[in-house]
Order: C-alpha cells, then sequence, then structure tokens
C-alpha cells in the first residue's frame, strides 16, 4: 500500500516536473512572437522627448492629409548618436529604420554595399541643397560602387567652444591661451582642462591655423585618399612645441585626470574647458554664474617655438573639428516608402528651430543664426550657439566619412596617445626638434596604414 | 637493484623515470592518441554493428534504413513510426527547401556558403551576403544534421527492438506505453533530453562559432553584411607570433600581466582570508559576530559600487589625495589608477583595492572551516604533547587546505578572466602610447576593448581560445594533482 502510494506520489511529481518544463518552453515560444513591427527613430537622448513630441504631430498631420491613417506605430528611442552606427552594424536587421549619426560615422555604415539607403527624394535633396552650408553638404555624400549618392539630411551642427571661468578670466584674457594662462598665474590655478585626450580634443592644436592667412600645412585624407596626409610640416611641428611648453608649464592645460573635468571646474583647479554643446549642461553645473562661453582662443608663438620656415611671433588660432549629424535611413527598411516624408519633417528649418528650443541642438540650417527668433535672446544657450557657428570658420567637418578605415585609423590604431607623448614630454623624451619630427613620422604612417612600423 | 630489475621497472612504468616536463608531453601525445585510437574503434564497433543489425533485421528494419519509422509502422506501432518518418520529412524538407532566415538560407544551401562564406558582393540596391550569418547557419546545419543522425539511429535501434520482441513473443509496446515508460524507467531521458538540447543550442554551437571565427578575417573592415569575409587559415594565431600588430606586440605582456594578476590577486585573497579568519577565531578575540558582519558588509554590497567609490576615494582630486595634500604629507596629488605615471603604482593599487574587495570571501568560508573542525583532533594533539605552532601546521592547515583547494583553483581561473576590477578601476590603463590594450588590461578585458569597441572579432576570438586553454590546463592540471581530488574521502 505504501509501496503504491510513493509511486502515485512520484508519477506527480514527474507530471509536475514534466508541466513545469513544458510551461518554460510556452514561454520562450509566446516571447518569439511579435506583432506587425513599428517603425522604429533613434536619436540622441537629449532629444528623444522632443523628437517623440514631433512625430505625434507628424502622425496627426499625415492622417489628416491622407485618406488611409499612418499605417505604422512609431517607436522613437533614445541612442546614443556617437555609438548609433556601431550599434545599428552589430545587428541592421534589429537597427531602427531612421537613425542620426555624426557625419563622420558615414564611412563605416556605406562600407562594401552600404547598410543605408541613398536619398531619392528630389525634394528632399533639394532641401539639403538649400538649407546647409557646402561643407555640410559635401559630408552628407559618399560613393558606392562607384557612383556618388547622398546619404544624409543634416539636422544638428556642433563644434568644439571654451568655456570659462568669468571670475578669473576677463572675456579680453580669453581670446587668447596667452591670457588665460595670465589668469591662471595670478590665480595660481591651472589654465586649461581637457574632456579627453582622444584625436577629437587634441584638434583644437592640430586643426589650428595662421590667424591671418588661414593656412596650415597639415592633411587629413584629403579627397578622401589615404595617402593624402601630412603631419610634418613647420607649422605642425611649431604648434606642438608651442602646445609642449603650454602643457607642461605648472599654469598651464592639464591632461585629464581621473577625477573627471567636472571636478576640476567646479573645484577652480582648472579655470577653463574645450567642450562641446553636450558638455554645456554639465559645465554650467559646475561653474554655475561664472560659466561664459567664446570662441577657442588664439596663441602666438614664442622664439622657442619657432620652427623652419615658421617665425616667431606668428599668431595661430586654435581650430576645431565641427560637425554635422544627420539622419540616415536603414537599406533593408521594409518602411523605406515612408522614411524619406519622415526626415524631411524632421530636418525642417522649422523643426531644426524648436529642436534648438526643447533640446538646445544647434540647428545644422545655414541662416539659423540671423533668421531664427531664439537666437537672438542674450544668454548662455545663444552665447554656446554663436561661439559654434563662429568656430565653422576655423574649423574642418571630420574627413574620415568617405571610408570606413580613416576614422579606425585616425582614432583607434593609438595616434592620439602617440600626440600626447609629445605635449607630455614626459623625462623630456621629446624637448629637441628631431624627436617631434620622428613622432609625427609614425603618427602620419598611422593615419595612412594603421601601423606604427 | 640489477640492470634487468631496472628495465623492469622501467618498462613498467616508464614516465615515472623521465623529466616532468617530457613526462608531461608524453602524457598528453598519448592522451590525444588514446583518445583517437578509442573514437576509432567505436567507430568500428559501430559500423559492424550496423552490418549486423541490417542484416539480421525484418524487412521493416531494413526499410527504416531509407523511409524512417517504416519497422515500427510494420509492428503496428503506428504512432511512433509517424513521428520518426515525420522527422524525416521535416529534415529532408529543412535541408530541400533551405528556408531563409534574414535573406540567408539554412539546409543544404547553408553547407556551401559555410565552405564560401558568400559570394555576392552586393551593391547600393542588393545586399552583400552575411558572411556572418552564413558562418552561423552553417554550424546550426550541422548540428541539426547530427541531431537527425540520433533521430535516425533511434528509428533503427526501435526498428529492431520490434523485431526482437516480436521473435521473442514478446508484447510490443504501446505507443502509451512507450509515453508512460518515459515517466518511469526512462524518466532520465525525458528530463535530459531538453538539457541536452539546450546545452547545443546556447553552448556548443556558440562556442564552435566562436572558435570557427578566429579561422577568418571577420574584423572591423570586414563588417557583416557589408563586406564579405573569408577563411584565413591560421593567420590570426600566426599574427601573435611575429609582425608589428597590436596581438604581436601587446599579447604576451598582457598574458604575463595577467597570470602575475591572477597570482597576487588569489593568494593576497586567500592568505589575508585565512589570516583574518584566524584572527577573528581566537578566543581572546571579543565580539566575533560583529567583527564578522563589519567585514561580510563589502560582500553585501555590490562589488561595482565598491569599485566606483574607490576609484573616486583615489582619483587625482579626490578625497585620500586631498587629505594628503592639505595636511602637508605630499605636494602634489598622486595618481593611483588608470592615469598612473608609472604602471606598477596602477598594478600594486588594483592588487589592494582586490584584497580589500576579496578577502572576506574567504574569511567568511575559513571561519566556517575553523568552527567544523573536529575539537577531538586538536585534544588529540594537545594529550600527545604537541604544541601551539604544531597544532596549526599538522592540523589547521591540512583541514583548511584540503578544503578550500578547489576554492583556490577556482579562484585563480576567476581572477585570470576578472573583469570588473580592472575596468571599472583603471579601463587598461595607464594607457601604453600606440596600443589598445594598456598596462594592468588583462586578456579579458583587452578582449572587450577589441570586439566591442573595435569590431576586430578574430582576434578577439584568438585570445578567446587561448584564454580558455590557460585557464582549462590550470584547472585541469591543479586540480587532479590535489589531495582534494586525489583523496576525495580522506575528510569523511
Amino acid at each position: 500500500m505504501i509501496y503504491l502510494q510513493r509511486k502515485g506520489e512520484n508519477y506527480m511529481l514527474k507530471k509536475k516536473l514534466v508541466l513545469l518544463l513544458m510551461i518554460v518552453v510556452g514561454a520562450f515560444t509566446l516571447a518569439g512572437c511579435q506583432n506587425k513591427s513599428p517603425l522604429t527613430i533613434w536619436v540622441g537622448s537629449e532629444s528623444q522627448a522632443f523628437y517623440a513630441e514631433k512625430m505625434v504631430e507628424y502622425v496627426t498631420l499625415y492622417n489628416s492629409t491622407h485618406s488611409e491613417p499612418f499605417p505604422y506605430d512609431i517607436v522613437v528611442k533614445a541612442v546614443d548618436s556617437a555609438s548609433a552606427a556601431a550599434t545599428f552594424l552589430d545587428d541592421t536587421d534589429a537597427g531602427a529604420d531612421i537613425f542620426t549619426i555624426p557625419h563622420d560615422n558615414l564611412g563605416k555604415l556605406i562600407t562594401g554595399s552600404s547598410s543605408i539607403a541613398p536619398i531619392t527624394k528630389q525634394a528632399l535633396l533639394d532641401q539639403i541643397a538649400s538649407d546647409n552650408p557646402a561643407m555640410f553638404i559635401n559630408v552628407t555624400k559618399g560613393v558606392v560602387g562607384g557612383t556618388e549618392y547622398t546619404f544624409g539630411v543634416p539636422y544638428v551642427a556642433q563644434s568644439l567652444v571654451l568655456y570659462y571661468n568669468k571670475q578669473y578670466i576677463t572675456p579680453t584674457q580669453a581670446q587668447t591661451w596667452e591670457g588665460i594662462l595670465e589668469a591662471a598665474v595670478a590665480a595660481n590655478k591651472q589654465a586649461l582642462s581637457l574632456t579627453g585626450s582622444d584625436g577629437f580634443n587634441n584638434s583644437f592644436l592640430l586643426l589650428a591655423r595662421e590667424a591671418e592667412t588661414k593656412a596650415t600645412t597639415l592633411q587629413l585624407y584629403v579627397d578622401a585618399n589615404l595617402e593624402n596626409n601630412y603631419a610634418r610640416g613647420d607649422d605642425t611641428i611649431a604648434k606642438l612645441k608651442w602646445g609642449q611648453r603650454f602643457f607642461n608649464h605648472p599654469n598651464g592645460a592639464r591632461m585629464p585626470s581621473d577625477s573627471g573635468w567636472e571636478i576640476e571646474l567646479k573645484n577652480e583647479i582648472s579655470l577653463s574647458l574645450i567642450g562641446g554643446a553636450w558638455n554645456f549642461k554639465a559645465a554650467q553645473a559646475a561653474l554655475g554664474s561664472n560659466l561664459a562661453i567664446t570662441i577657442l582662443p588664439s596663441f602666438t608663438l614664442t622664439e622657442a617655438d619657432a620652427y623652419g620656415t615658421i617665425a616667431a611671433g606668428t599668431v595661430f588660432q586654435s581650430g576645431s573639428f565641427t560637425d554635422a549629424k544627420m539622419f540616415v535611413m536603414k537599406k533593408t527598411s521594409d518602411k523605406l516608402a515612408y522614411l524619406e516624408d519622415i526626415i524631411m519633417y524632421l530636418s525642417s528649418k522649422e523643426v531644426q528651430e524648436e529642436s534648438y528650443v526643447a533640446a538646445a541642438n544647434l540647428p545644422a540650417y545655414k541662416n539659423a543664426i540671423t533668421e531664427f527668433e531664439a537666437m537672438q535672446l542674450d544668454n548662455l544657450e545663444t552665447q554656446l550657439a554663436i561661439a559654434q557657428i563662429n568656430m565653422f570658420e576655423h574649423g574642418i567637418p571630420q574627413p574620415f566619412g568617405a571610408n570606413s578605415r580613416f576614422n579606425v585609423y585616425y582614432y583607434q590604431k593609438g595616434a592620439p596617445d602617440l600626440i600626447v607623448e609629445i605635449l607630455r614630454n614626459t623625462n623630456n623624451a621629446f624637448s629637441t626638434d628631431s624627436a617631434i619630427m620622428a613622432q609625427m613620422v609614425i603618427v602620419e604612417r598611422v593615419w595612412k596604414t594603421g601601423l606604427k612600423e | 637493484m640489477d640492470d634487468q630489475m631496472q628495465k623492469k621497472v622501467n618498462d613498467s612504468n616508464p614516465q615515472d623515470n623521465l623529466p616532468n616536463k617530457n613526462n608531461l608531453f608524453k602524457r598528453i601525445v598519448a592522451f590525444l592518441v588514446n583518445g583517437f585510437r578509442k573514437i576509432g574503434q567505436r567507430l568500428q564497433h559501430n559500423v559492424q554493428k550496423s552490418y549486423f543489425v541490417f542484416k539480421d533485421g525484418s524487412i521493416g528494419t531494413k526499410l527504416s534504413h531509407i523511409i524512417m519509422g517504416f519497422g515500427n509502422i510494420k509492428n503496428k506501432q503506428i504512432i511512433k513510426g509517424l513521428m520518426y518518418f515525420m522527422i524525416q520529412v521535416a529534415f529532408f524538407l529543412f535541408m530541400f527547401t533551405s528556408p531563409l532566415v534574414n535573406s540567408t538560407p539554412l539546409g543544404i544551401k547553408a553547407l556551401g556558403n559555410f565552405i564560401t562564406l558568400g559570394t555576392e558582393e552586393g551593391d547600393i540596391f542588393n545586399p552583400t551576403d552575411n558572411s556572418m550569418l552564413m558562418l552561423l547557419f552553417g554550424v546550426l546545419t550541422i548540428g541539426i544534421i547530427v541531431m537527425f543522425l540520433f533521430a535516425y539511429s533511434s528509428n533503427i535501434k526501435s526498428a529492431y527492438k520490434s523485431d526482437i520482441l516480436k521473435r521473442t513473443g514478446k508484447k510490443l509496446p504501446s505507443f502509451k506505453e512507450d509515453v508512460l515508460e518515459l515517466f518511469d524507467g526512462r524518466f532520465h531521458v525525458l528530463m535530459l533530453t531538453p538539457a541536452i538540447i539546450g546545452i547545443t543550442v546556447f553552448t556548443i554551437l556558440p562556442t564552435i562559432f566562436m572558435i570557427l571565427i578566429a579561422f577568418t578575417n571577420f574584423d572591423s573592415l570586414h563588417p557583416a553584411g557589408l563586406v564579405l569575409f573569408d577563411w584565413v587559415g591560421l593567420d590570426n594565431f600566426k599574427a601573435i607570433f611575429g609582425g608589428t600588430g597590436e596581438i604581436a606586440v601587446r599579447f604576451w605582456p598582457v598574458l604575463g600581466w595577467t597570470l602575475v594578476w591572477a597570482f597576487f590577486a588569489t593568494f593576497t585573497n586567500y592568505i589575508g582570508g585565512i589570516l583574518l579568519a584566524l584572527l577573528i577565531n581566537k578566543k581572546q578575540i571579543k565580539f566575533k559576530k560583529l567583527w564578522r558582519t563589519i567585514f561580510i558588509l563589502t560582500i553585501a554590497l555590490p562589488q561595482f559600487i565598491s569599485l566606483l567609490a574607490m576609484r573616486n576615494l583615489l582619483s587625482e582630486y579626490g578625497p585620500l589625495n586631498t587629505m594628503l595634500v592639505n595636511s602637508g604629507i605630499i605636494e602634489a596629488p598622486i595618481k593611483f589608477l588608470g592615469n598612473a605615471l608609472n604602471p606598477t603604482t596602477a598594478r600594486i593599487t588594483v592588487i589592494l583595492i582586490n584584497i580589500w574587495v576579496g578577502v572576506p570571501y574567504t574569511m567568511l568560508m575559513t571561519s566556517g572551516i575553523l568552527m567544523n573542525i573536529p575539537t577531538d583532533l586538536y585534544e588529540a594533539a594537545m594529550i600527545d604533547g604537541a604544541n601551539k605552532r604544531q597544532v596549526f601546521i599538522n592540523i589547521t592547515v591540512p583541514y583548511i587546505l584540503f578544503i578550500t583547494t578547489p576554492y583556490l583553483i577556482t579562484s585563480f581561473i576567476g581572477n585570470i578572466t576578472s573583469f570588473n576590477i580592472i575596468y571599472l578601476l583603471t579601463a587598461g590603463g595607464p594607457t601604453v602610447p600606440g596600443y589598445i590594450a594598456g598596462s594592468t588590461d588583462l586578456l579579458v578585458t583587452w578582449l572587450y576593448k577589441l570586439t566591442i569597441d573595435q569590431a576586430e572579432y578574430n582576434i578577439g576570438s584568438v585570445i578567446a581560445i587561448f584564454t580558455f586553454i590557460i585557464t582549462a590546463s590550470a584547472t585541469l592540471l591543479t586540480y587532479r594533482r590535489s589531495k582534494a581530488y586525489k583523496e576525495e574521502d580522506a575528510f569523511q
């Protein structure tokens, strides 16, 4: 009897185990079932709420002008623009139908047969041509299979600017690095903090041009050619010598610390910062009412910096990469027929102005500074916008969009660290012109081949 | 011992008289040779057995070799036979229709694509063959073929079993009886089948896929679905031993530091934990529970929070440096971690922080062991006149070592693949100018950077294979030589 009872219990236990197994399998099966997929848009986290609201308006507008309602649900997700291209390439099928990228990411997206679709709607191509400065129009294009196409629609622009502590630095001092250094010496602080020591942040020095002639010998992937890189010009060596002094002065610039630039600004360890619009809110939080914004300063070479044909007294204006963020479309999207209209709406002049007001996105629209009412206000946001727009004159768009190798070689194969080594000059390893030149030969090789030797 | 006797000893156990290195090498070779020999013997046995079954089986069994389930159907086991038949139909449909998933075929076409990894380069309007999916689907199809072969073999066995039962005059089980048998005599089969399928799909196939990537040029310049990638043989492995690339220059230093880190991280925690446990366990120490609780608090906190707090504490303008500067002990802040001027500073710092994070684990475990050492052992030793040192060395230490050896091994392996501590504290820094792998990068943090940040999947795969070889070898060698393995029942 007991035996039979135990056998029954055993049987029930086994049945329960099998039932549990079936529930688990069933749950997985149900999880695999999908409804009709929504139209997905990725934008930066700072703009997600704004564009989600705009898409609601777009659908309302669409439904009022079409006999059929808009056929898809729309999901606007926050995905950092800087990493959107990489995230998209990890699994293009799971990627958004529309997403935003910095223009220099175009190369990796159009590698091979391209993962994004070219713009074909004439009205949108006309809008791109009429609304954007020439330098942004150029970076929307790429070559696939020997033919040039337009792939992106600029809607946000950005460049590096100077955030500074106006309690210590006057507006006049902020015009030159010498002035800022003078203020730093007087206060026994450090002149400048950087947000990073990478190839983007060193552009203030590397892309500096002679202030009078706007000339530079530096070449970066000119004409989208790997061979067209040059980092050994007299002006480049002279700029690096100046930079070396600036970074080694006790009150000069400092390389990023593990405390973070926010702490350095807040604790008044340093008095200024080179940063982008994406650093604005943190800079404001660190400096409060002492925050002021202007274009990146100029600097003057001394006898110690003169090299070759570049004499002491030559003035250089700091440079910057001036970039556009663009909307692009997934090539394999099954909703391709609807995407260009949506992008046309989101990149329109009106939406760009609203985006500036709502999310502090600097418009890519070429006449924004004169035509946008919001840009006539006297506030920090306007200072930031105007400083960025003025920096466009002293910068170049990152020339890495034509080919995925350019971005990889410039940023990821160690060249920025080699330049940092020159600037740090640890143990006086780069205190001679020849040592700097030798290092720049390697930098140039890395830019061309990705290899140091 | 005369020569003859010596020869006899040598013949009986030749490996014992060889130097260790040769001994190990010979054992590995012998292991491989034996492995292949056994596989050969097994294959031969199976072929012979299959031939016998085919010859000895009824017409139903013979036809089951062509049409699955025929033998069962012929023996009135209709449902069972139909299930086998359906498996065959499904398999052939799968193989010959080659269904598309994300525009990439499975089935027989996947086998062809597995060899070529794609041929269609695509253009702006047409997609490129996705080499990565082709590789994956090739592996998946091979996996499905293997599973089908199991079903095929089971079908023949089932048909032949029915023949035998019939010949011996026994009743053939009905489908219901077969199902009930699954809940009784063959319950282990029912429960293990999903687990085996799960392990195959989620562990074995991805591992094979990962290993195969090491033999391709799947990297940042060959993104899947945009540019075709191809088989490159052993090129990625050769890159470790020559050339001027990242992997050639940085592999050995990173491996060296990984082993140094694993050694110190393991033994400092181990010894520190034991000493702490012994200290707390001393009779003279009061409030034992309080002390244990305080140390266990570091376990209660999520580790990444502890690490980030520690990073902030030690940062250039963090509380520690501020305090030291303000009190005049140092003039300028010390760079302890990722931006340290000297890699040794950063390395020592991470090892010290690891002690702080890891010691409580060992302390907790050792405390448990110490409390459970039979007191009669100590009493007997004392009666025999042993002093405290002798008791400690001859009773306490062996007891702790015996129980904690497996922990020590897993801890060493865990430290080789320790990601959090290095990545959160230094992110691999200080940087080595011109290279991705920094001075404190371990193989796993380097692997993370190479794959997630740089999309160099082929090189990452090579490093993953090496990491696996190191961890697996270390585990096997040390564990098999430990007393915990050799004298499994000693302390029971």
